[in-house]
């Protein structure tokens, strides 16, 4: 076990805990969710982060994209995020690929999950494409305002994101600020560690849906 | 049994109201249920969930028994006694 895990050790097996500090993840998209979920599975200690995104940081990313500052303002997003996630020396590898997700796409062949880290459904459709193809589970989250949903798509799950999400995409950009997108990264982080960690209770055709106004969360089921 | 309507979001925060339920004497179609809430809620369910032209908005998610209606027959997708519609904003940003 990493020398900095310590606190953590009761809270999982040492089975689990051996699984976690092996795992290795794809986040694709770099934002307000990717940084955040970055920062949270490089601090629990996970082997290996993919990190993928095609844009550049810009002024308006600041308000809830935690690996940036001003002074990275025009640099690429995915180098940008390595370089302040490297600083903490945490062992976890760091992998930035600067490309846009398509379905072209060549996903890594040692990842055990994708995190969705997109802004727009249409791109997120595309991602859970991916991971059919991939044979690979995927854990999608969205937030707008104080609201966000989560949802767990296994790969043997007939259930797809479109099925759920048809309808979805508007026009404008979407209100979102960082104590929201935090609290929704940090669960989306959560949710995929109760699978990949065979925790009993995991979501499964299920939504989870996050009131931070109301403070509830409730799930809701699919089919 | 009756029909379940359950909001959420910002449905659940303007209306002050997490669910409706309906004793329903037939089927009804979605359109047929949005005209019941409209009365309930003034008119409120029509503005959000629907075009001027009376097709679907996009933005929100009507679900019935867990499905999406886009899935189902859209709006002539019927309901009745039992079922459980699920309505929301599904949150797109990142």
């Amino acid at each position: 076990m990493k020398d900095y895990l310590k606190r953590q050790q009761k809270l999982f097996t040492a089975a689990q805990q051996q699984r976690l500090e092996e795992l290795n993840i794809m986040i694709a998209g770099t934002g307000g969710l990717g940084t955040n979920q970055a920062l949270q599975l490089q601090r629990i200690g996970i082997n290996k982060i993919y990190l993928y995104d095609y844009d550049q940081v810009e002024v308006s990313n600041l308000n809830r994209q935690l690996c940036y500052g001003k002074k990275d303002i025009g640099r690429l997003k995915v180098e940008a995020a390595a370089e302040f996630l490297n600083e903490f020396d945490l062992e976890t590898e760091i992998i930035a690929r600067n490309e846009k997700i398509t379905l072209e796409t060549e996903v890594p062949e040692d990842i055990d999950i994708i995190f969705d880290g997109m802004d727009n459904f249409e791109s997120r459709f595309i991602l859970d494409q991916l991971a059919v193809e991939n044979e690979l589970p995927f854990i999608h989250a969205g937030i707008e305002e104080f609201f966000a949903q989560i949802m767990l798509v296994l790969p043997e799950s007939e259930l797809r994101l479109k099925d759920v999400f048809t309808g979805s995409d508007k026009q404008e950009a979407p209100a979102v600020f960082s104590p929201a997108v935090t609290v929704t990264a940090s669960i989306q982080v959560l949710e995929a560690l109760k699978y990949l960690l065979a925790f009993d209770d995991y979501l499964e055709n299920q939504l989870l849906h996050i009131d931070l106004l109301s403070s509830q969360m409730e799930k809701i089921d699919l089919k | 049994m009756a029909l379940k309507v359950k909001l959420y979001s910002l449905f659940r925060i303007n209306l002050n109201t997490k669910s409706v339920e309906y004793e329903l004497e037939s089927d009804i179609t979605i359109t047929e249920l949005i005209k019941k809430l409209d009365q309930d809620f003034e008119g409120y369910f029509t503005q959000k969930l629907l075009k001027k032209d009376g097709s679907i908005a996009r933005g929100t998610i009507i679900l019935v028994n867990g499905q999406n209606i886009f899935h189902l027959n859209k709006l002539e997708t019927k309901v009745s006694d039992g079922d459980v519609v699920t309505l929301f904003p599904p949150s797109a940003g990142g």
